[in-house]
C-alpha cells in the first residue's frame, strides 16, 4: 500500500515529457518480455514471401528473406533491453564504485583514477569500439563488455565529485572519526545517499549503450545471431536500390521508429529525473 | 606539464591498443571466421593467414615486434592493406579531405547556430519562446546522428529528390567550370553536414544558454549597465565574450564524438570519407587498414584536445603561467 502511494507520488511529480517517456518505455519493455505472446511468426527464418508490404499476417511487412518484421522488432527489443541493462549495470556500478572510492580515499589513489578517467574521456569511443569489436568478434556479450569498458568513466567522474561534497558532511566525518572503514562508509552512507544520482546515470548509460549497439550493428558489427534493430536497419540500407523502391516504407521505417522512440524516451526520462538528484537543477 | 603528459599517455594507450589487439585475439587470430549471414562471408584462405602472420611478425619476440611497430610508425608507414593492395597511409590521405570537409563545416555551422540560438534563449529566458526552443533542441539532440541522417535521406533525397542519395560527387561528371564542380560537391555534402550539425548544436546551445545565464548575474554586468553602455554592447561584448570561453575546451572534447558521428553518417550517405573506408575494412576484416584509420582518428582527436588546452590558457587571463599548476 505504502509503495503504491509512493509510486503515485513519483508519477505525479513527473513532467509531461517524463510521463510520456515512462509510458513508451513500459510498452517497449512489455514488448520485449512478451515477444513470444505478441507474435507467433518466427523472427529468424522466413515465414512468407520476401518484401511483402504490411498487411495480414505480416502487420509490418517482411524483409528480403521473407522474415516477419514485427517479429524481428519484438524480439529485437530484447537485444536492446539486454544491452542497455547489461551495460548500465556493469558500467554504472563499476564506475560508480570507482568514483566513490576515488573521492573518498583521495590522495594518490584519487590522482591515479582521475588520470585514467581523463584518458578514457579523451579516446574517440566509437572508432575504438569498432576496432575492438572487429578484432574480438561482435557477439552480444562482447559488445556489452566493450561498451562497459568505454563508458564507466562518466559515472565515475560524476559520483566522485558528489562524494567529495558529501565527504564534508558532519555525520560522515563523525562516522569516519569513530573508526568506520572505507567499505562501511561506502555501503552505509555513500551508496544510499548517492543512489538516485547513480540511477540517473544508469539511465543515461543505457540510452548511450543502446545507441552504440545500434550504431555498431548498423555498420555491420552486430551479433548475427541476435537480430537487433540496428541490424535490421543495416540490412535494409545495404539492400541495393532500396530507395528506388517503396520497401523502405516498412523495412526501414519501423525499426527506425522503434529505436528513435526508445532512445528519446530514455533521454527524456533521464532529464526529467535530474531534479530528483539535485533540486537546484530544476529550471 | 600535467595536461601534456596526460595527452602523451593517451596517445601511448592508442598506440598500444593498436599494437596489442591483433596479438591479444583469442585462439588463432586469423582462423577466426566472422561476418554476417548475407554479407561477405569472411574466411581467410591459407595464403592470407600466412600473409598476416608474417605481416605482424608474430614469429618474433614481443619486444622486437613492438620496436618494429614503433619504428615503422615513426617513418610514417601505417602498413599495407591486403584488400585494397595499397599502402594504408595512401588510402587514408585520399579519403581524409572528405571527412574533414564534413567535420569542419558541421562544426562551424553548429557553432554559429548554437551560439546564436543559445544567446537568443538566454535573453528570452523563461519566456515561452525560450522553453519551446529548449524542448525542441533537447529532443532533436537526443536522437542519434545516424537516425537523423536516415530520416533526412528518406525525406529529402529519396522522397523529394532535392539532393543526391549517395556519394560526394556525381560519377563520371565532366564539369564546365570550377564553380559547377564546387556546386556539385556542395550539393552532395548538404545532407550529411546538416545531419551532423543537428546532432552537435544541442550541446553548444545548452552550454551557451547556461553560461550566459551565470554571466548575466555577475557584478561586472551591473557595472556595464551603470556605465550606460548600449544594450548590444553589453550583450555581445561583455556578456557573450565571457560566456564563450568554456566553449573552446568543449568543442575539442566534442571532437571525438563528432568524428564518431561522422563515421556513421558517412555510411548513411555512402560518403567516401574515412567512415566508409572503415566499414569496408570491417566487412573484409582488413586489420591493418582498420588500425591505421583508428590511429589517424585517435591522434587527431588527442592533438585537437592539446591545442584547445593551450588556446584556453592563452584566451583566459585568469589562468596565468603557473597559476593552474597543481
Amino acid at each position: 500500500m505504502k509503495s503504491l502511494k509512493k509510486l503515485i507520488f513519483f508519477w505525479k511529480a513527473r513532467s509531461v515529457s517524463g510521463k510520456m517517456a515512462i509510458i513508451v518505455l513500459v510498452l517497449l519493455i512489455t514488448t520485449a518480455i512478451f515477444a513470444p505472446v505478441l507474435t507467433n511468426l518466427p523472427h529468424q527464418r522466413s515465414s512468407g514471401p520476401a518484401l511483402e508490404p504490411p498487411g495480414r499476417p505480416h502487420i509490418m511487412g517482411t524483409d528480403q528473406l521473407g522474415i516477419d518484421i514485427w517479429s524481428m522488432i519484438a524480439y529485437g527489443a530484447r537485444v536492446s533491453l539486454a544491452v542497455g541493462l547489461g551495460t548500465s549495470l556493469l558500467a554504472g556500478f563499476g564506475g560508480g564504485m570507482v568514483g566513490m572510492l576515488s573521492g573518498w580515499k583521495g590522495g594518490r589513489t584519487d590522482k591515479l583514477i582521475q588520470r585514467l578517467i581523463d584518458i578514457m574521456l579523451a579516446l574517440p569511443e566509437l572508432p575504438a569500439m569498432i576496432v575492438i569489436a572487429a578484432f574480438f568478434g561482435s557477439s552480444l556479450s562482447n559488445i556489452i563488455i566493450v561498451l562497459a569498458l568505454f563508458s564507466w568513466s562518466r559515472p565515475a567522474r560524476i559520483l566522485r565529485s558528489a562524494t567529495l561534497s558529501l565527504k564534508e558532511q558532519p555525520y560522515i566525518k563523525m562516522a569516519a572519526h569513530y573508526g568506520a572503514g572505507t567499505g562501511y562508509i561506502i555501503r552505509k552512507h555513500l551508496i544510499p545517499e548517492l543512489f538516485p544520482l547513480l540511477i540517473i546515470n544508469m539511465i543515461r548509460l543505457s540510452s548511450m549503450a543502446i545507441v552504440t549497439e545500434a550504431s555498431l550493428a548498423f555498420i555491420g558489427l552486430g551479433d548475427p545471431a541476435s537480430r537487433s534493430w540496428g541490424l535490421i536497419i543495416h540490412h535494409a540500407v545495404n539492400f541495393q536500390g532500396i530507395f528506388m523502391t517503396s520497401f523502405w516504407k516498412w523495412w526501414l521505417l519501423f525499426p527506425w521508429l522503434f529505436l528513435t522512440l526508445l532512445v528519446t524516451s530514455l533521454a527524456l526520462l533521464g532529464r526529467d529525473l535530474e531534479s530528483l538528484a539535485d533540486p537546484r537543477m530544476l529550471r | 606539464m600535467g595536461k601534456k603528459l596526460e595527452y602523451l599517455i593517451t596517445f601511448l594507450v592508442i598506440l598500444s591498443l593498436n599494437f596489442g589487439l591483433p596479438r591479444m585475439m583469442p585462439g588463432d587470430p586469423f582462423l577466426y571466421i566472422s561476418g554476417d549471414d548475407n554479407d561477405i562471408p569472411v574466411e581467410y584462405s591459407r595464403e592470407q593467414i600466412e600473409y598476416y602472420r608474417e605481416y605482424y611478425g608474430m614469429d618474433q619476440p614481443i619486444y622486437k615486434q613492438y620496436g618494429g611497430y614503433i619504428s615503422d610508425l615513426a617513418r610514417g608507414d601505417l602498413g599495407f592493406s591486403y584488400t585494397h593492395r595499397e599502402k594504408v597511409s595512401r588510402l587514408i590521405i585520399n579519403r581524409l579531405p572528405w571527412t574533414f570537409l564534413l567535420v569542419a563545416s558541421s562544426m562551424l555551422l553548429s557553432l554559429f547556430l548554437g551560439i546564436g540560438l543559445g544567446t537568443y534563449s538566454a535573453w528570452k529566458r523563461n519566456q515561452w519562446k525560450d522553453s519551446l526552443l529548449y524542448s525542441l533542441i533537447m529532443i532533436l539532440s537526443e536522437i542519434p546522428a545516424f537516425l537523423i541522417g536516415l530520416a533526412l535521406l528518406v525525406i529529402f533525397a529519396a522522397g523529394l529528390d532535392w539532393f543526391p542519395l549517395s556519394g560526394a560527387k556525381t560519377h563520371f561528371a565532366v564539369y564546365a567550370s570550377n564553380w559547377q564542380h564546387g556546386m556539385d560537391i556542395a550539393k552532395h555534402a548538404v545532407l550529411p553536414v546538416i545531419t551532423l550539425t543537428i546532432a552537435r548544436t544541442g550541446g553548444i546551445y545548452l552550454m551557451v544558454r547556461n553560461s550566459l545565464a551565470t554571466v548575466l548575474t555577475k557584478d561586472f554586468m551591473r557595472t556595464a549597465r551603470a556605465k550606460g553602455l548600449k544594450e548590444h554592447r553589453i550583450r555581445y561584448v561583455h556578456a557573450l565574450r565571457n560566456a564563450l570561453l568554456p566553449l573552446i575546451t568543449r568543442i575539442a572534447m566534442q571532437l571525438g564524438g563528432l568524428v564518431g558521428g561522422a563515421v556513421l553518417v558517412e555510411n548513411v550517405f555512402s560518403y567516401p570519407g574515412l567512415g566508409t573506408l572503415m566499414t569496408t575494412a570491417v566487412a573484409y576484416r582488413d586489420y591493418p587498414l582498420l588500425q591505421g584509420i583508428f590511429l589517424a582518428i585517435g591522434t587527431t582527436v588527442v592533438l585537437a584536445n592539446l591545442c584547445a588546452d593551450m588556446l584556453y590558457q592563452k584566451a583566459d587571463p585568469r589562468i596565468g603561467q603557473g597559476v593552474q599548476r597543481k
